[in-house]
């Protein structure tokens, strides 16, 4: 039985997540795309919501960028760095910026829940994302510690199993199988805020105007349609 | 005091009339060294105060320069349904005020748009605004010296708006046939940079459907041929709207000039005369619809803005070209009493004497600059002298008009278009032609606006009872 929940989380599950993730994505594109939006409480009260903000943002980017190493394989990044090097680079600036996304978090749910204009406007949906990423953020840090602990074997599978999952392997879930609960919790719960996140705010993400650096001028005038 | 489609926006105010002196709405909103909004001057490069594109993306999670709720006042309402409950009050009857963003009872009312109406609350408080810069202030805080005036406030429209440039998402933009600035709700992501981008606060950012709205300037009736509500329905018919053709290529070189108090001359020199019969050429080779041509030689507002020069931009040195303009009001003769100047036979009196000063006017029209203003004053007075020497009596003095450089024909030409001011020269607005563009018949009864629930009462919710 648990080889089987094993082998359905980190084999079949990824693959059911991201399909779900890219249907949603596309309808929500075509069907609700106005509603892909930042979300932002700022002009109701002004406490903490900078340094909440920008500690979180800026902290969860560069680990969400981070994470993408894990597809790169052995024999790529061994042209500049050795595993060990790449494992003690990956916890320093994990544990760095985990904890300040984590305090970013912290900061923002406390007024969340605190300042009473906020709450009021606050609905289900903004306390369960926030509290689903802290979560989340929380078991990362936990196996940055597992990770400190283990063997060098043990962290280079991770990225083994991820590059596994992205090219189809039957055999990705069995790599993991024998490594630390935490790991599987931070797994299966990023694939499940990857699986919904086409249905929630979080898809503002997607929207970031990097287009705005290729704007020529600064101004906008539209023809008659 | 708010329905349902009006949740999120009972702060805003697309169009306040604010008693001035004051700090207005928000506070201090003429203070741009403490909200950033217009453009300055970077190494000779024009950029939005609050900074280029990196400085704003930079800021894009958390905005330093957002003006917050409480800048223009928490939304209220009252308990009304207390009053038709039939309850049995010990004391008269009252509703109490309640917060629209809590749900609780508000002690007290503190704020609103107008909250200095009619020169309400202390002069020291008042006085604490931008205007009184190189003012001596302290003399106006007397009774007997005291001064007031309206200034409207809405969408300036500007030629180089501010909000359009720090709007990274590109939602916001201005018409190219009209020059109506819009923000697209369908592209708007809530990034919220227009709000401190604009140095009028003219953009609010709605916390329901957190998304900017602003005033659309009644395009849908501009279209159409007709004035917009706020114009229409003025009862002091002291609105007026038309066309002005401009040159684009120059906007941005006229807002770049290093002389805060040139601005106001660069604009007007962007500005082209309908009927030079080159430019008209110019414009019908450009495609400009004949009604457009015919329309902006009968502009009222050129009139004003150009040919008499009695109406100047808010604030010009925020160098966002600003396309509301304001004729100055003209004002008591302070000490007329003992001055003896108001002759009978109309010698006119020094605009230094009005009661409102020229300094205070020059610091809100024209960058501080007093000429222009003083100009204008005299132009005015002199409008008035001469239309009193015909009408009352009965003996034209031209000799008024010598100091200003009108014509009595031209003077005549004023006091029909300012003082009787029919509907029909006051809004000369050609209709759009967008039969050309799309065949508008499918369009019909549709519906217009379709945000927080729009034509259907149902809001759409996602699956975690967001969005």
């Amino acid at each position: 039985m648990e080889n089987y929940i094993n082998n359905f989380l980190f084999t079949y599950f990824p693959h059911i997540a991201f399909a779900v993730f890219w249907f949603g994505l596309i309808t929500r594109f075509i069907v609700a795309n106005k509603s892909i939006q930042a979300k932002s409480t700022q002009i109701l009260a002004n406490d903490g919501v900078r340094k909440g903000n920008n500690l979180f943002h800026y902290g969860i980017i560069i680990i969400f960028l981070g994470h993408f190493t894990l597809f790169l394989p052995e024999e790529m990044y061994h042209l500049v760095m050795s595993t060990e090097t790449k494992r003690i680079i990956a916890l320093i600036l994990g544990t760095t910026f985990g904890i300040i996304t984590f305090t970013g978090m912290f900061i923002l749910l406390k007024r969340r829940i605190t300042n009473e204009r906020v709450s009021f406007t606050s609905n289900f949906h903004d306390y369960f994302i926030l509290t689903l990423l802290m979560v989340e953020a929380g078991l990362g840090l936990a196996s940055i510690a597992q990770t400190a602990s283990t063997s060098v074997a043990e962290y280079a599978s991770l990225g083994l199993w991820a590059q596994k999952v992205i090219t189809f392997q039957p055999d990705a879930g069995a790599i993991i199988a024998g490594h630390s609960i935490l790991y599987k919790i931070h797994f299966t719960i990023g694939l499940i805020i990857f699986m919904i996140f086409p249905y929630t705010k979080l898809m503002h993400i997607l929207v970031l105007p990097i287009a705005y650096f290729f704007r020529s001028g600064y101004q906008l005038i539209r023809k008659r349609a | 005091m708010s329905g349902p489609h009006a949740k999120g926006m009972e702060y805003a105010w697309f169009n306040n009339v604010e008693t001035k002196p004051g700090i207005g709405y928000p506070d201090d909103w003429e203070n741009q060294e403490k909200w950033k909004g217009g453009w300055k001057l970077d190494k000779e490069k024009l950029a939005p105060r609050m900074g280029n594109k990196t400085g704003i993306m930079k800021n894009i999670f958390a905005n330093p320069n957002m003006p917050l709720i409480d800048d223009y006042y928490e939304p209220f309402t009252f308990n009304y349904s207390i009053l038709h409950k039939g309850s049995r009050f010990k004391t008269p009857p009252s509703a109490r005020p309640y917060s629209i963003l809590t749900g609780k009872p508000m002690e007290k009312i503190e704020k609103s748009a107008n909250w200095e109406d009619n020169l309400g609350g202390t002069f020291e408080k008042r006085s604490r605004e931008k205007n009184f810069d190189n003012v001596q202030k302290e003399i106006y805080g007397e009774f007997e010296n005291s001064f007031m005036m309206y200034i409207p406030r809405l969408c300036e429209h500007c030629l180089n708006p501010t909000c359009v440039a720090a709007c990274p998402s590109g939602a916001i933009y201005k018409r190219e046939e009209d020059g109506i600035v819009l923000i697209d709700q369908s592209r708007c992501r809530g990034w919220r940079q227009c709000v401190s981008a604009c140095p009028y606060k003219k953009i609010y950012f709605n916390w329901e459907t957190q998304k900017s709205e602003k005033c659309t300037f009644c395009y849908p009736k501009i279209e159409v041929g007709e004035p917009t509500i706020c114009s229409e329905s003025c009862v002091g018919r002291i609105r007026y709207i038309g066309v002005i053709l401009y040159d684009a290529d120059k906007i941005l070189e006229s807002a770049s000039n290093k002389n805060e108090q040139d601005i106001y001359g660069e604009q007007l020199g962007l500005f082209l005369n309908p009927n030079d019969q080159e430019i008209e050429n110019e414009a019908k080779k450009q495609g400009i619809p004949f009604n457009v041509l015919e329309a902006a030689k009968n502009s009222p507002v050129y009139k004003m803005a150009i040919d008499w020069k009695v109406a100047f931009p808010l604030h010009p040195e925020y160098r966002t070209l600003p396309m509301v303009w304001y004729v100055p009001p003209l004002s008591p003769v302070v000490h007329a009493a003992d001055s003896g100047k108001i002759g009978v036979n109309g010698m006119l009196p020094d605009v230094e004497d009005l009661r409102i000063p020229t300094k205070y006017l020059a610091n809100m029209f024209t960058a501080g600059d007093e000429k222009p203003v003083k100009d204008a004053l005299k132009r005015m007075l002199a409008m008035r002298a001469y239309m009193r020497s015909k009408t009352v009596d009965n003996e034209l003095n031209v000799s008024v008009l010598e100091q200003t450089g009108l014509t009595p024909e031209e003077t005549e030409k004023m006091y029909e278009l300012m003082a009787i001011a029919n509907y029909n020269d006051r809004f000369v607005i050609p209709t759009s032609h967008r039969e050309y563009a799309k065949d508008a018949f499918g369009y019909k009864a549709s519906c217009g606006f379709s945000d927080n629930g729009g034509c259907s009462d149902e809001k759409f919710k996602n699956l975690f009872g967001g969005m």
